[in-house]
């Protein structure tokens, strides 16, 4: 049984997180009934806990907030403190992100973020709350504040995958395409069977081989095929890894075909660089791909059964790119 | 195939009924207390020393093997058990994403890596949510 209100709403679209805020009023009127009201030692005999509900509280706070309805924002969050207690560490977190948006102009603000900080210097280790202040800084536009913030919190916290994430984008913002490389090499170290993560450093990988020329580019593009290949290796018919093994390896050939014999013995393999593919391995990848894509986007355009979730855009983004092949071939 | 492992398992069920409802009817019968000859392949402490007809123990061995075929055909799908697969059906299908409790269900885990709850940029969010409802309103 499918139950909307568990959807975490920080990603979905507007329309989903006006459906699940108009839900809330109805969700803490059946939250209050007299149950609630039975006095202690009586109340031990009830159980009107679950994980489900507080979930949902949290997701309706969210998503109130999303859409601009503080009051029914307030309420839940009142229902959380009230259960978890003030000194909780996700709960300081959602306190902040009312303040956050709550805040009508940068004063206030920058205020919130001394607050933070006001917070941080009695306890240093609750990550919920310096998680905030990094984000904070970030929307506030000051970049490189942000990326220290991170540095510091990764420097005593190397595991968490979710800042690692966060500072490779935060670099990839700055154009710094090595150090945002490191930052996805580091969750993928951490995670290793995340095929998105993977799928990620390969994007970001063949991003920056297209600044570079040569030897180098010649590197980086088949670092990011392999890539590709492994989160394909991880998850069946992955369009993301699909259209990127496509991509990568059109531009391999281009690049293998016209390429001098010099480039193929650029890979040291002192600092542990793999050699270059050989063209029939790529050609082979790139004919896997593109049959691949094909089949996906035909049995996701006829609605096969099972074959309905993948995102509209991206299915269009693939038909695109697979007409841009067959264009090539024709002329 | 639903139906029909349910008909398998009625008729395995009914005949091993009534297999065991004749083996207690001969065991009443008077011939059934005389004593039986000593048999000639089982050695003598595994003997049953008991006569019964062929066709019941046929009829209790045809039902058994009715109702382990039924409860086969009948138990649900199994799920996958390798990554690429499991991790296969999450991307194709929204059914898979279903989030049916806390913990249980849901679509990619991994997606958190990209969304990133912890940082999110709620005052961004507003914005984007607010020029939605404009759009909306022209």
């Amino acid at each position: 049984m499918a139950n909307p209100l568990l959807e975490a709403p920080t990603n979905s679209s507007p329309a989903t997180a006006i459906d699940l805020s108009q839900k809330a009023s109805t969700f803490i009127n059946s939250q209050s009934s007299w149950l609630s009201a039975i006095p202690y030692p009586l109340s031990l005999f009830i159980n009107t806990e679950s994980q489900e509900k507080w979930q949902t509280y949290e997701n309706l706070f969210l998503a109130c907030l999303r859409t601009g309805d503080d009051n029914t924002a307030y309420a839940c969050l009142e229902s959380l403190t009230n259960r978890f207690g003030k000194g909780n560490d996700r709960i300081l977190g959602l306190q902040g992100l009312y303040k956050e948006s709550t805040a009508k102009n940068d004063s206030e603000l920058a205020e919130v973020l001394k607050e933070y900080e006001e917070i941080l210097k009695n306890d240093p280790t609750i990550f919920s709350i310096r998680k905030r202040r990094a984000a904070v800084l970030r929307s506030m536009g000051r970049t490189s504040d942000a990326v220290t913030a991170l540095t510091n919190l990764l420097d005593q916290s190397p595991t968490d995958a979710e800042a690692w994430s966060e500072l490779a984008d935060l670099y990839l913002m700055l154009g710094s395409y090595e150090q945002a490389i490191f930052c996805l090499e580091e969750v993928v170290l951490v995670m290793p069977n995340s095929w998105n993560m993977q799928a990620r450093t390969g994007e970001v990988l063949y991003l920056s081989s297209e600044k570079l020329e040569g030897a180098d580019q010649l590197r980086l593009l088949s670092e990011s095929m392999r890539r590709y290949c492994r989160s394909l290796e991880l998850c069946d018919d992955y369009l993301r890894g699909y259209y990127g093994l496509k991509l990568t390896t059109d531009r391999l050939l281009e690049l293998l075909s016209t390429g001098k014999k010099s480039q193929q013995s650029s890979s040291d393999p002192v600092k542990g660089d793999l050699a270059p593919p050989s063209i029939d391995a790529v050609k082979k990848l790139n004919e896997l791909a593109t049959s691949k894509l094909t089949e996906i986007v035909r049995r996701s355009k006829s609605g096969e059964k099972g074959w309905d979730g993948y995102s509209e855009a991206e299915i269009i983004a693939a038909r695109e790119l697979l007409d841009r092949g067959t264009q090539k071939i024709e002329r | 195939m639903a139906i029909a492992a349910t008909t398998i398992n009625i008729l395995g069920i009914v005949f091993l009924s009534h297999a065991v409802y004749s083996a207690y009817e001969h065991s009443l019968l008077p011939s059934s207390s005389l004593p039986t000859p000593p048999s000639s392949i089982l050695p003598h402490i595994i003997d049953p020393k008991i006569n019964l007809p062929l066709d019941i123990t046929l009829e209790t061995l045809f039902s058994v093997f009715l109702l382990c075929v039924g409860v086969v055909l009948s138990s649900p799908e199994l799920k996958p058990i390798q990554w690429n697969v499991w991790a296969g059906r999450l991307e194709r299908s929204k059914e898979a994403r279903v989030v049916k409790e806390v913990g249980v269900g849901g679509g990619n885990p991994y997606a958190v890596l990209e969304e990133r709850p912890g940082f999110l940029d709620i005052r961004g969010r507003r914005k984007e949510f607010a020029g939605w409802v404009r759009e909306g309103e022209r």
